[in-house]
């Protein structure tokens, strides 16, 4: 670049042919798209966590597609069990599924983290997660609170409804995909409080298949460079 | 053509000036070891442009101490987010 502004500013007070202001973007320049191109890279890298897989969405989706297939079955088959211990079991369910998703998450973005040489660990990191977590812990306070009183008929709704919140509110610190994740998961948690009866099957369609769908988008656009 | 020209800044010649720059156009501020991650750069080189881009009242610095530990942070000035969307008008005219 320092070559080029020498001689810009040699011309620049005189008036040139348009067919030499081609030449001169092709010869002279060290090119003003590989400039824009390295702003733009180094602005989304600093401000973006870009680490985020799409495998993780992918794994997500498939453990909870796994934990509702269980709690399916549990609930089928459990018809003498009494109510206290369906919470419990459905509960340790939500749990796992929880715990194994969030595994996959951070083994697959630490994988991605790697192998692009970019920091896992950084503070856009952290303001995704904390972002994240605000809504996400909110919800789960309520659901708990819910449960305890035995209320069990809004959990599918309020756990898609606080999720997608959660997706929406940290999705400016990652890919746009992630918002609009978080909009379908919104919607789903609305009609899971319409359809009440239908709730497992709409928190599946949530949690399950929009994430493999979505991660499947992701994993495809981002991932495989 | 000429004035697309005079209009691109020297300050931001280098690459270096260029990614401190980007990086405080979308952030609050950044740390200086922020800076260096994101650029894969060392001490000596990424504090000698900040020193320039401070000269040319583009950046300010904000020295503090958080947990006892003195801290510095860099901060766009209203100059410098000013002069860089010129630069960027500039380098996209170019393009067109």
């Amino acid at each position: 670049m320092v070559k080029l502004s020498q001689r810009l500013i040699v011309i620049q007070n005189e008036t040139i042919p348009l067919h030499f202001k081609a030449l001169l973007i092709d010869t002279t320049m060290e090119n003003p798209g590989d400039d824009l191109k390295a702003i733009r890279e180094m602005m989304e890298k600093s401000s973006k966590f870009l680490s985020l897989s799409g495998l993780s969405g992918i794994m997500a989706g498939v453990t909870a597609i796994a934990g509702a297939a269980f709690a399916y079955h549990y609930l089928l088959t459990s018809v003498d069990a009494d109510k206290a211990q369906k919470i419990t079991v459905l509960l340790i369910d939500a749990i796992l599924v929880l715990i194994s998703s969030l595994a996959f998450a951070i083994y697959f973005s630490w994988e991605k983290a790697k192998k692009n040489k970019l920091n896992f660990y950084n503070k856009v990191l952290i303001k995704t997660l904390y972002n994240l977590s605000i809504p996400l812990a909110a919800g789960g306070i309520l659901c708990t609170a819910m449960l305890f009183r035995g209320q069990t008929d809004f959990i599918a709704a309020t756990t898609l409804i606080f999720y997608g919140l959660a997706l929406v509110n940290a999705s400016k610190y990652t890919f746009e995909e992630i918002h609009y994740l978080g909009i379908t998961e919104i919607i789903l948690g609305l009609c899971a409080a319409i359809f009440i009866s239908n709730g497992l099957i709409i928190w599946t369609i949530g949690f399950g298949f929009c994430h493999v769908i979505y991660g499947f988008i992701m994993y495809k656009k981002y991932d495989k460079i | 053509m000429s004035n697309i020209i005079a209009k691109l800044n020297k300050a931001f010649d280098s690459r270096i000036r260029l990614g401190i720059m980007s990086v405080l156009m979308v952030n609050d501020f950044a740390d200086f070891n922020t800076l260096k991650e994101l650029m894969e750069l060392t001490d000596g080189n990424l504090a000698s442009h900040i020193k320039a881009l401070e000269n040319l009242g583009y950046i300010e610095t904000i020295k503090q101490f958080i947990s006892r530990k003195p801290n510095t942070r860099y901060k766009i000035t209203e100059l410098g987010r000013n002069s860089f969307q010129e630069h960027l008008d500039a380098l996209s005219d170019l393009l067109h």
